[in-house]
């Protein structure tokens, strides 16, 4: 089968790999291969090397680079390219992304059109490319936007020693993903790295002197980095004539109005969500893989996980803390900077807010992804630290030397380290009881510990 | 005194037996370097089943009328298994005929058995149960190195790394003398890492533990290459030099970020970065799988992700660092090499290779084409038998299939159907019991032949004392057969005579013996082969120059994450994993036996927060249930589990009930260590009270906290 896709991001390469088997070209119009986009901000921070970003792609994908397309001709199932030259399909996908959206702040752009020097988007490998080429020559950046990548960038700008302001014009950090007690520790958390935090403001202008906020504070800064978000490609679409909401309208299997055209990603509108993360996306592309080559799969679009990548902040979010219905277990210790909230319903985790704390992330997530029914204590214990062990007194019959099976009691009654390995061969196996025996038979002469139990 | 090797694992210790009257005392054999003396108590008490009153001293052959087992002489035995084997092939064609043996057998007997298999009954059909054991690292090994030997270096290596990744091994309790290798590399400063579901006795003593869901080793290791390529940390040069295929490997674990990994298995994208920084700072690093993460549906691609993580390091080759795999079974190194299993020949040549195949049938006195071609690996083989085109008769040497395959019941179902079973074992075991004709035969100190331990070191198992009275060697048991089914060239019995032909057959393949004898053995304490003529010295270490492959060079190999064949859902949303105890080896057809040895009995090991929820306590019955079976055992309620996961120990009938027969795609190894389960209190069952799930309220976590004065925390 002829699969077409159009765009080269994430969710585009993930399908394209996965779609072994059939003929497939990827259509992308940035001038780089696939890369792991959502690695960018851990390039600007040091952790990753560029070319540790390169995403595989097997030998059946015909990649184009530099290449936008125009049309689709639906009838004749064809897309056209910028150059005019038509490419036929028996499938084709839309992963098309996100548009960046451009804040309403006056100066940004100069009056050639060009944003001034100072500005930076922070989407693409290009993007990163030049602000982590402005980097050595900056002292402070501001952040507009206090999303995810926002504070990814921020932590990234710091960790490169920059003095970094964020400013969110909502009244808290993360506040699509996490409630304002969340958000406040995580500022606090912030500040204390070191980081500036302005909520409840909105840059209004750029001037020569730094970024004006509406609450008449200037920032003076070197650098302005924007990542404020975006919206769902969808020109292409709705041009051919499919049906266009936020996103452009998938159902459970992927597929637009047009049977033949399928759409993944950023730009894919599934049930009422549009979703702006890779791991729905990648899900998506599982699905659609499977889809493809006949197989039985749906997405249904109820599970996604968000993890804040960046030094020195923990944050996870598993779905939809601020929508999902159910009961909440909250333990939240503002002292330490955690705040850790589970949203039950009928015993299934279905959303959950970790920050500062990810101990038990591990656990977590696993009940989440697998809607695991858990007993009315657990969601609390699983917020709750692990008990210390008590010291105790070995019981006599607490078994010392499991590779000869001695127990307390048999060491207790030698004398000496030669006699307990004469007498029960304790020792002489793996010889991780050696501290313990030797511990025990010093304790012989301590009579109140002889024969006691604990 | 005689030196010889305990009869269990693949540690092989060394241990000197001594007379004492009637009785067989085991002492230590200090000077044996991979031991040195050290014993655990399987080994202590390995003369146990010494005039042991199961010991089995006469053939028994099932009588038709009333369907009981019963006495019957050798020759009466023999005679029925012969003349049953030549009509049954006489009637269908020889593959008709399926032998199936043992990881705990030694060279001399392994080789036989494919002997028997390809010249006297010219089967196919031929496979052994190391397939259940380490044969998803023999075949990454294979693809990656050339060649499969389980530790490419001495034991005593380990001691001289810095860091030691132990991926999916609980060593201490598995093989527990192999733990002074660990301390010892501690007491230098190395450090030891253990992957593993439990915080088993060996993770106690790492100082770093990770505790993946069940099946996601795989995707470790792919996180962890992502983070060393990310790092820098990738030997440029070595892998320029000594491999192939980094760009690939590298490109496909670009998609594999912590917080990925962290979502797949459960751990914690901060203690996988501890892991990568503890790997790239180091200049030794070395690798070790066992069972854990190679008794999988994906075994083979999850030992390749960890042999790549050991390429791109750049440690395959290097003094005291690179990738091993801990063999389980006592012989499962030297088992795999001469000829009993299902695609190869003696050396470890491949079967459908014609220079291998002429070679082989010149030292057997046959004609190549007279040589069967590969057959079904062994649970496809188990899973054939009584069926259109599988095996009608099938000969056990060395196994306890029906507590040992995966799928259990289906696998004794299948061995109902056939029209002759014989069993060759020295007590009544569970596979026996179901037998047309069970063969008594010698046992470890009885007996001579050689081993080839978890280093590819051969060594030598030396006969102590005389066998009972009635009982024969499998070496004799094996030429009875082969003349009564009309094989064209005789087989010896004599191990040192059937070695000097295995050791010929051997000549020129990968696993050469060709310079090995059973005299330098004892004045070496073992030999690693390759060793191709007196003259060598042998190989401890491997790749120091070059790998296998033609060209010399390593394969990277792109692997990518599936998962467990059967994830869990909402009818079986518990993983269950299986594995041993340190009493206990393999079946426990032998050990169970030993009176000094706890017989336990199975028990389901699992977490507090698991057993309150299903309202369990320590020491009540559960049921364990899976889409195959159910076993019903104690709980053992601890917090060293991982608690969405229970724990089984396989020796004995009932885990494997449970367990999953989904076949890694080139290993062929099953499923064991993962798949999907209920676990019910049986008091619940009995109650059937109706399950309440309301979910926790705040006043409860307060009620807890309360109750808790070591969090600071507040509730808000």
């Amino acid at each position: 089968m002829r699969v077409v896709i159009v765009g080269a991001g994430m969710a585009a390469a993930r399908l394209a790999d996965g779609l072994r088997g059939h003929d497939v070209t990827l259509l992308g119009d940035e001038a780089h291969a696939p890369y792991n986009r959502i690695l960018l901000s851990a390039v600007l921070e040091g952790t990753h090397d560029v070319a540790s970003l390169a995403l595989r792609l097997g030998e059946h994908v015909d990649l184009r680079l530099d290449t936008r397309v125009v049309e689709i001709h639906r009838e004749e199932r064809e897309i056209e390219l910028a150059d005019r030259s038509r490419l036929p399909y028996d499938a084709l996908v839309l992963a098309t992304g996100s548009i960046p959206t451009l804040p309403p702040i006056r100066g940004l752009v100069r009056v050639d059109g060009r944003l001034d020097d100072r500005v930076h988007a922070f989407r693409t490998l290009d993007d990163c490319r030049r602000l982590d080429a402005a980097v050595p020559g900056a002292r402070r950046a501001v952040v507009v936007g206090g999303g995810l990548l926002g504070l990814q960038v921020a932590r990234a700008l710091g960790v490169r020693g920059l003095e970094v302001e964020v400013v969110e014009g909502g009244e808290h950090l993360l506040r699509s993903q996490v409630d304002g007690n969340a958000g406040a520790i995580l500022a606090r958390s912030l500040t204390r790295l070191g980081t500036t935090v302005y909520t409840g403001a909105r840059a209004t202008r750029l001037t020569a002197v730094g970024l004006v906020l509406d609450n008449g504070y200037v920032l003076e800064t070197d650098l302005v980095v924007l990542t404020a978000g975006g919206r769902p490609s969808t020109s292409l679409a709705r041009r051919a004539g499919l049906e266009v909401r936020r996103g452009i309208v998938v159902d459970d299997t992927l597929t637009t109005s047009d049977p033949r055209i399928h759409a993944v990603g950023d730009c894919a509108q599934h049930g009422d969500r549009v979703t702006g993360f890779v791991p729905p996306a990648w899900e998506q592309a599982g699905v659609l893989a499977r889809v493809l080559d006949g197989e039985p799969a749906v997405y249904d679009g109820s599970r996604s996980v968000a993890r804040l990548r960046a030094t020195g902040l923990d944050v996870a979010v598993l779905g939809d803390p601020l929508e999902a219905e159910g009961e909440v277990v909250e333990v939240s210790n503002p002292v330490v900077g955690s705040h850790r909230r589970l949203v039950v319903r009928d015993g299934v985790v279905v959303a959950a807010t970790l920050v500062g704390d990810l101990s038990r992330i591990g656990l977590i997530t696993q009940y989440f992804d697998r809607g695991t029914v858990l007993a009315p204590a657990e969601p609390g214990a699983l917020l709750l630290p692990d008990r210390p062990p008590l010291p105790h007194v070995l019981a006599a019959d607490a078994e010392v030397c499991a590779c000869a099976g001695v127990n307390a009691g048999d060491i207790r009654r030698c004398s000496s380290l030669a006699e307990v390995r004469a007498a029960t061969r304790a020792t002489t196996g793996c010889g991780g009881c050696a501290d313990t025996v030797r511990q025990l038979l010093a304790q012989r002469t301590t009579p109140t510990l002889e024969g006691s139990t604990a | 005194m005689t030196d010889t090797h305990c009869p269990y694992c693949s540690l092989q210790c060394g241990m000197s037996l001594e007379r004492a009257g009637r009785a067989l005392e085991v002492r230590p054999w200090a000077e044996f370097p991979v031991n040195q003396g050290a014993l655990c108590r399987k080994g202590w008490s390995a003369a146990g089943l010494r005039g042991h009153r199961e010991r089995l001293t006469s053939p028994l052959v099932r009588d038709r009328a009333t369907g009981e087992l019963r006495s019957a002489s050798w020759d009466e035995a023999l005679d029925l298994v012969g003349a049953r084997l030549r009509e049954l092939r006489d009637e269908s064609g020889p593959d008709t005929v399926a032998v199936f043996g043992g990881g705990g057998l030694t060279n001399e007997k392994a080789y036989q058995l494919g002997k028997l298999a390809r010249v006297a009954l010219g089967t196919s059909q031929v496979d052994y149960n190391g397939r259940w054991c380490m044969s998803s690292a023999a075949s990454a090994g294979n693809q990656a190195f050339g060649v499969d030997r389980g530790l490419p270096f001495p034991l005593e290596d380990v001691e001289q790394t810095d860091v030691l990744v132990l991926v999916g091994s609980n060593l201490v309790e598995t093989m527990p003398p192999a733990a002074r290798h660990l301390d010892r590399l501690r007491e230098r400063g190395g450090r030891v890492v253990v992957i593993d579901p439990r915080r088993t006795p060996t993770a106690d003593r790492a100082d770093l533990f990770l505790q993946p869901v069940p099946g996601t080793d795989l995707p470790l290791a792919l996180g962890v290459l992502h983070l060393l390529d990310a790092a820098g940390a990738v030997d440029e040069e070595y892998a320029a030099a000594r491999t192939v295929g980094l760009d690939e490997v590298r490109r496909s674990v670009a998609a594999w970020w912590p917080e990925r990994v962290e979502r797949v298995s459960g751990v914690p994208a901060s203690e996988l970065r501890e892991l990568a920084d503890l790997m790239a700072g180091a200049e030794r690093v070395m690798v070790l799988t066992a069972r854990g993460a190679e008794q999988h549906a994906q075994g083979t691609a999850t030992v390749l992700a960890w042999v790549n993580v050991a390429l791109a390091l750049g440690m395959c080759g290097r003094p005291f660092a690179g990738y091993g795999c801990l063999t389980g079974q006592g012989n499962g190194q030297g088992g795999r090499e001469h000829g009993q299993k299902s695609d190869q020949l003696p050396g470890y040549r491949m079967i459908d290779d014609p220079a291998a195949r002429a070679h082989v049938a010149g030292v057997w006195g046959v004609d190549p084409d007279s040589l069967p071609g590969p057959g079904r690996s062994a649970y496809e083989l188990l899973d054939a038998l009584g069926t259109d085109g599988g095996a009608r008769a099938l000969l056990v040497f060395g196994s306890n299939i029906v507590v040992s395959a995966p799928n259990a019941t289906h696998v004794a179902a299948r061995l109902a159907d056939l029209d002759l079973l014989v069993v060759a074992d020295l007590v009544m075991s569970e596979t026996a019991a179901l037998a047309d004709v069970v063969l008594p035969v010698t046992q470890w100190a009885e007996e001579t032949g050689t081993m080839t331990n978890l280093e590819g070191r051969v060594i030598l198992r030396q006969q102590a004392v005389s066998a009972p009275d009635g009982v024969r060697s499998d070496l004799e048991v094996i030429a009875e057969l082969a003349a009564r089914v009309g094989s064209p060239v005789p087989f010896a019995t004599d191990p040192e005579q059937v070695f000097a032909e295995l050791a010929r057959a051997s000549a020129g393949g990968r696993a050469d013996y060709a310079g090995i004898t059973y005299d330098r053995i004892r004045a070496e304490h073992g030999v690693f082969w390759p060793c191709p003529d007196a003259d060598h010295p042998g190989t401890p270490r491997l790749f120091a120059d070059s790998f296998a492959h033609a060209d010399g060079r390593a394969r990277f190999v792109a692997v990518d994450h599936r998962g467990p064949a059967e994830p869990t859902d909402e009818a079986f949303p518990i993983h269950l994993t299986t594995g041993r105890v340190l009493a206990q080896y393999q079946s426990g057809a032998q050990t169970r036996r030993v009176r000094d040895l706890p017989d336990t009995g199975p028990f389901v090991e699992l977490h507090p927060m698991l057993a309150a929820r299903i309202g369990a306590r320590d020491g009540e019955l559960v049921v364990v249930a899976t889409r195959r079976g159910e076993l019903k055992a104690p709980a053992r309620v601890v917090t060293t589990i991982r608690p969405d996961t229970v724990f089984v120990p396989f020796h004995w009938v009932g885990a494997n009930r449970l367990t999953n027969d989904a076949l890694d795609p080139s290993s062929r190894m099953p499923e064991f260590k993962v798949c999907a389960a209920l676990v019910t209190a049986v008091s619940r069952l009995v109650a059937s009270a109706p399950r309440t799930s309301t979910p926790a309220s705040l006043v409860e976590v307060r009620a807890q906290r309360a109750s808790d004065p070591t969090e600071a925390g507040l509730i808000s």
